[in-house]
């Protein structure tokens, strides 16, 4: 290194110490609109992701969605099956991915959506980001971006890692899926944190929150007043949902009862918003330091 | 990737140039530096055309990459069109130039051209040349291709064929001739010998036909796509396979898949009495996938070869060539490195390879006869003559190529049966070429005078001492040849010789001898004749 060269002060905008380059070219989807549901484990972030694809092909989009969870139970409700994963897949060819066809790794589940799960190492070890870009590396080389309006990332919860951040590389806008208790508004806060690190670099911005699985909205309208975020939708704690999850379907798939008609027009309703959100600037929050979300939300 | 001396396929431009090549009104811009214009000579030397590949190399050189190669690009697109006036235009950086990034998509698009300009962006350093033929033919076809009201009489479209394809152009007319005799007629035939107009016009087709996976099925699923077009998936490759796709048009197209077959020799020429030797001999095969597995099923259930091993170095088509390697219980060999290839030949001993030109040479080095069913070809592989491998014709066209390396292993014994004639000995020269025959020499056995002393009890020390001068044809276990038997031997043709010393060396120690002369082995050929 010499002494001349100029070395940007990028301190803060991806991460301390981050020397993240952008990614390549080759690898930026073009064409589709791209979402990443981001949310604390357990919140509901596959039954929103599956409710959504749903929802944006009854809107007559040609909607992909990937999992990027180990457990690949993203789109189960889509396909009614656990699907296998493109790791599995690249295992059988020794990982050379050549030798792969669209129709080894890409589930066709219901009203046309597309369904893809990356799948990924067991918990604690490998690189779930490696995972994620291998299949987006796929999903290019078969063109099955180019023939596509929405792509929607079902990103896991559980750890925070490569495989947290590779789908904000590829995503428009970031969906925070939470619900109105302190622990998923703790969480939404971190990831708050987390994307507008990333958004520094890459064109993610946030979209918004969607309280999920709650009969009120007051604690998570409350902490979105304080830090500038927007809440897009609620879904009330029916228990429709949690019967169409046991059926392995989406509400769209299910028997028209009133409350599943209700269900069904909040995610179409979320599904319009997020389609317009793309044109208009994204939600700029300024997460809550620790110690302040505690007190904000009445805990100490 | 490997880095090696000799390579099956060329990288992705390379495809990219067969593809451009084999259209007409198609011009290709590409950004590469002055040695990779060598690429022309493949097509003009090997594949004989008689016209340059319509390719503009912008040639940067060293000198340049301090300037402005962009604008270098944007020149040579321009000065392109403006002499070449093509109709359409695909631009596309080399494997060299890839590495200056300078985006010739982008460039050419701010040139503004009244053509279609169609950006080509190809993975030089992780994929090859039948992927860069496949994807830019599919490029191709994505940009000028449109959904369109079927003809009126049922056509198709036959994809993949391209410049520098093994058989290619015989295979086309083959396969036009043969869908004619069902009464489906060729809408468009591409890339090879198809305009950019032509192109605009296959969504008239009621369904396509693709003749070479490896560089069209790209294409021919963008097309089932967007224009509603099912394709054949059935290599018309032999006799079994050619019946195959004609059922597979006829699910499609509702006609009569009952041609006429009077054309068709190959069945009757391997069946017939003179093609006894050719049953059971042990081939291997590789190259294409395609050509590899089609190339497998006429071997065994065609012509009644024993296929010993197969492989392909095109991973994009590993897994077929896997299921049909299981078929015949071989081991797959999918590589691209001929280092490996030879030595699974060296180790299996075929006496017959099928393979690639990187075969033939191996072959040579093995002394193993080959014949080429495969991409890459050396240039007597474009013969003059019509000569496809698809199709009923194509299956004669198979039966002559694959065996005459065989009949002429055969005629050498012959050669070497007469080689101690009084007659045509090997001095006495050739008969037509009015030389005076000379009389062959005798040879004298070597005499052998017995030491003083020596104990000539033990049968083996005694002949190993006596016949210093003529090799023992390895002796096997404790029978001894006699020099005037293994003369006598020698003259057995070579593709029996093994058979005929082995069972002549059984029947002696059946018997308890020790010494085989020449009576003992014309005693073994009658006793194993009955």
């Amino acid at each position: 290194m010499s002494p001349r060269d100029e070395i940007p002060l990028l301190k803060g905008l991806d991460g301390e110490g981050s020397v993240q380059v952008h990614q390549d070219a080759s690898m930026k989807i073009e064409g589709a609109k791209v979402f990443s549901v981001y949310g604390k484990g357990g919140i509901g972030k596959s039954t929103t992701s599956s409710n959504l694809s749903a929802a944006f092909s009854v809107m007559g989009k040609r909607v992909l969605q990937i999992g990027c969870d180990p457990k690949h139970d993203s789109t189960f409700t889509l396909t009614g099956r656990l699907q296998p994963t493109v790791i599995d897949i690249l295992k059988e060819v020794d990982f050379h991915a050549e030798e792969l066809r669209p129709e080894d790794y890409v589930a066709t589940g219901w009203n046309g959506v597309k369904c893809v799960e990356a799948g990924g190492p067991p918990a604690g070890t490998g690189c779930g980001g490696y995972v994620v870009g291998q299949t987006v590396k796929l999903l290019k080389q078969h063109h099955l971006l180019e023939d596509t309006d929405v792509v929607i990332f079902d990103v896991l919860g559980d750890v925070v890692c490569g495989g947290f951040a590779a789908p904000l590389q590829h995503a428009d806008r970031a969906v925070i899926v939470t619900a109105n208790d302190f622990d998923s508004i703790y969480a939404m806060n971190r990831i708050i944190a987390a994307v507008q690190a990333k958004s520094g670099n890459y064109k993610v911005q946030l979209a918004g929150c969607v309280a999920n699985r709650s009969r009120a909205t007051d604690e998570v309208d409350r902490y979105c007043e304080k830090v500038g975020f927007n809440r897009l939708a609620h879904m009330p704690d029916i228990d429709a949902i949690r019967r169409s999850r046991l059926k392995k379907k989406t509400l769209f798939e299910m028997d028209d009862e009133d409350d599943i008609i209700t269900a069904r027009a909040e995610y179409l309703r979320l599904a319009d918003t997020l389609w317009r959100s793309v044109q208009a600037p994204g939600s700029t929050p300024d997460p809550l330091p620790d110690r302040d979300i505690f007190e904000l939300l009445g805990f100490d | 990737m490997k880095l090696t001396l000799w390579t099956y396929e060329g990288p992705p431009h390379v495809g990219a140039m067969r593809v451009a090549t084999g259209m007409k009104g198609m011009h290709y811009v590409l950004h590469a530096p002055q040695g990779d214009t060598y690429a022309d000579l493949l097509f003009t030397m090997i594949e004989r055309r008689n016209h340059r590949p319509p390719v503009t190399f912008t040639t940067f050189q060293a000198r340049d990459l301090g300037g402005d190669t962009a604008n270098l690009f944007k020149d040579s697109a321009r000065d392109a069109y403006d002499r070449f006036q093509p109709q359409a235009m695909i631009v596309g950086a080399s494997c060299t130039a890839e590495l200056i990034q300078d985006d010739p998509g982008g460039l050419a698009e701010a040139l503004g051209l009244p053509i279609p300009v169609i950006p080509l962006d190809l993975p030089s350093y992780q994929r090859k040349e039948n992927f860069g033929a496949d994807e830019t033919f599919y490029q191709i076809v994505k940009a000028l291709a449109q959904p369109m009201p079927r003809t009126e009489a049922i056509t198709c479209n036959l994809l993949g064929a391209t410049a520098l394809g093994f058989r290619h152009r015989d295979d086309v007319t083959e396969v036009t001739r043969l869908l004619s005799l069902m009464g489906i007629s060729v809408n468009v035939a591409a890339p090879m010998g198809a305009t950019p107009d032509d192109i605009a016009r296959m969504g008239q087709a009621h369904f396509n036909v693709l003749l070479y996976p490896e560089t069209g099925e790209a294409a021919a699923r963008h097309l089932e796509r967007a224009c509603g077009q099912p394709y054949t998936k059935i290599v018309p490759i032999g006799v079994g396979a050619t019946r195959d796709f004609l059922h597979e048009v006829s699910a499609l197209t509702g006609l009569s898949a009952k041609v006429d077959e009077s054309g068709l020799r190959l069945p009757w020429w391997s069946a017939s009495v003179d093609s006894t030797y050719l049953t059971g001999k042990r081939v291997y095969i590789f190259g294409d996938a395609t050509h590899v597995t089609t190339a497998a099923r006429i071997a065994a259930t065609e012509i009644g070869f024993e296929v010993v091993g197969m492989g392909c170095f095109n991973r994009e088509f590993a897994r077929p060539l896997r299921a049909a390697a299981k078929a015949y219980g071989v081991e797959p060999l999918i590589t691209d490195d001929y280092l490996e290839v030879e030595a699974e030949i060296a180790r299996l001993q075929p006496e017959l390879i099928l393979g690639t030109q990187m075969e033939r040479h191996i072959g040579k080095r093995l002394g193993i006869p080959c014949a080429v069913i495969s991409a890459p070809v050396h240039v007597q592989d474009f013969p003059a003559r019509y000569s496809p491998q698809m199709g009923f014709e194509g299956a004669n066209v198979i039966f002559d190529s694959w065996i005459h390396p065989l009949v002429m292993g055969l005629e050498e014994h012959l050669l070497t049966m007469f080689r101690e004639d009084f007659e045509f000995h090997d001095e006495a020269g050739a008969s037509h070429h009015g030389g005076k025959a000379v009389p062959r020499q005798e040879e004298e056995l070597p005499t052998y005078v017995v030491p003083a002393g020596q104990d000539l009890s033990a049968p083996l020390d005694r002949y190993a001492a006596m016949i210093p001068d003529i090799p023992i044809i390895t002796p096997s276990g404790e029978v001894v040849w006699l020099p005037d038997a293994e003369r006598e031997l020698k003259k057995i043709p070579f593709f029996v010789r093994g058979k005929a010393k082995r069972n002549t060396e059984r029947y002696a120690t059946d018997r308890g001898l020790f010494e085989i002369s020449v009576d003992t082995l014309y005693e073994a050929k009658a006793h194993y004749a009955r």
